[in-house]
């Protein structure tokens, strides 16, 4: 299973950013060097939840000011022996970019769960034509959508966003082997979606 | 749920983990290929929907405008604390205070708190404007009072000037 062999870099690798922290705590306006390394994905991970590109900018501003400000409160614990929890800077990060997520929703007094709806999928893959095959990546993007809330930010937090599950499990405050669950659950969900939305269509395939 | 099955479970789970792992490593796709590691004993189902996800996902990215007006704001708050900073307040939190606006009339606006010598201040600019009032009306009254010989002449001249030009 390579899984002890994994481990090692799987945690090591947490500690990108300490240099880039370290900086902006001595001069703030080096925080740029964060602020454009993590914007695109705190936006996407916004954009999933709040499936409203406005939403999504108000959220991700309010992120990055509050990083910023209190970028002194954040405690780096990213070492190999902490193991389960570590806490790196895009942890920290992700960590209130939910929760302006969750405020941002209860100001527009939007459902927690409520998948991204059909109108909104389309304009954005416009903008990604070039990058991604339209239909798949809707049909993709609509199964994690009608997932639950928290399997559905597990998943984007993971697919799209790139985070290790023991990142995730800092963002979510979940235990690792709970998230590992939880995404495990998440893929055979969309796996039968994805079946069932492709027998209707004929096409498309998983095929395995 | 039984006990085995959970264990089973997470056992999958675990398993799910290590080859999303190796799907979503951050290295050349020459080392382990775009599908991730062909070995792991990943159910066939998980892992086509996992290599789907991985490559049809679309990562979205603000408008360049955002990027910037965003950028601007926070070189604006950085700039707020870089002072504290310098002065080796490091750990402490932000203060940003508003400046209070200038009064608009130094005669009438006096903070509560404020020294006397504001109050001095005020009496001193308001003594100036009525001792320079009093002084115009001083010398245009002056003027007009004036007795001297020549003065009187003028003002006859004057006098004796207007009826005749309305006569002729």
């Amino acid at each position: 299973m390579g899984a002890a062999k994994d481990a090692v870099p799987r945690i090591a690798h947490l500690d990108q950013d300490r240099h880039l922290v370290e900086a902006a705590r001595r001069e703030p306006a080096r925080f740029d060097a964060l602020y454009r390394r993590y914007l695109a994905r705190v936006y996407s991970y916004a954009y999933y939840e709040l499936g409203d590109h406005h939403l999504a900018e108000d959220a991700t501003e309010a992120t990055f000011v509050s990083a910023l400000t209190n970028l002194h409160r954040f405690e780096e614990r990213a070492r190999p022996a902490d193991g389960e929890g570590a806490s790196t800077f895009r942890v920290w990060l992700f960590q209130i970019a939910r929760n302006e997520i969750a405020g941002e929703r209860r100001r527009t007094r939007r459902h927690p769960v409520e998948p991204i709806g059909e109108t909104i999928v389309a304009d954005p893959l416009d903008v990604e034509a070039a990058a991604v095959q339209r239909d798949q990546a809707r049909e993709a993007w609509r199964a994690v959508g009608r997932l639950p809330g928290e399997r559905r930010q597990a998943m984007v937090l993971r697919f799209v966003d790139e985070l290790s599950t023991a990142e995730i499990a800092g963002v979510l405050g979940r235990s690792e082997g709970a998230v590992r669950v939880l995404i495990h659950r998440a893929l055979r969900s969309v796996a039968k979606d994805l079946k069932g939305s492709e027998r209707d269509d004929g096409e498309h395939g998983l095929t395995s | 749920m039984s006990v085995h099955r959970r264990d089973v479970g997470e056992v999958e789970a675990l398993i799910t983990d290590r080859y999303l792992d190796s799907l979503l490593a951050i290295q050349p796709a020459s080392v382990l290929g775009p599908l991730g590691d062909p070995n792991m004993p990943v159910g066939a189902a998980v892992r086509v929907v996992s290599q789907r996800l991985a490559s049809d996902l679309p990562r979205f990215h603000p408008s360049f405008r955002f990027e910037e007006r965003l950028a601007l704001r926070l070189a604006e708050v950085a700039a707020s604390m870089r002072l504290p900073i310098a002065a080796g307040g490091e750990g402490q939190s932000v203060a940003i205070r508003r400046i209070p606006p200038a009064p608009q009339d130094p005669l009438l606006v006096v903070g509560d708190g404020e020294l006397d010598a504001r109050e001095s201040r005020q009496y001193l600019i308001g003594g100036a404007v009525a001792a320079s009032a009093l002084s115009l009306a001083g010398a245009w009254l002056a003027w007009r009072r004036r007795t001297s010989p020549m003065a009187r002449a003028i003002r006859a001249a004057h006098a004796t000037r207007q009826p005749a030009g309305h006569g002729s």
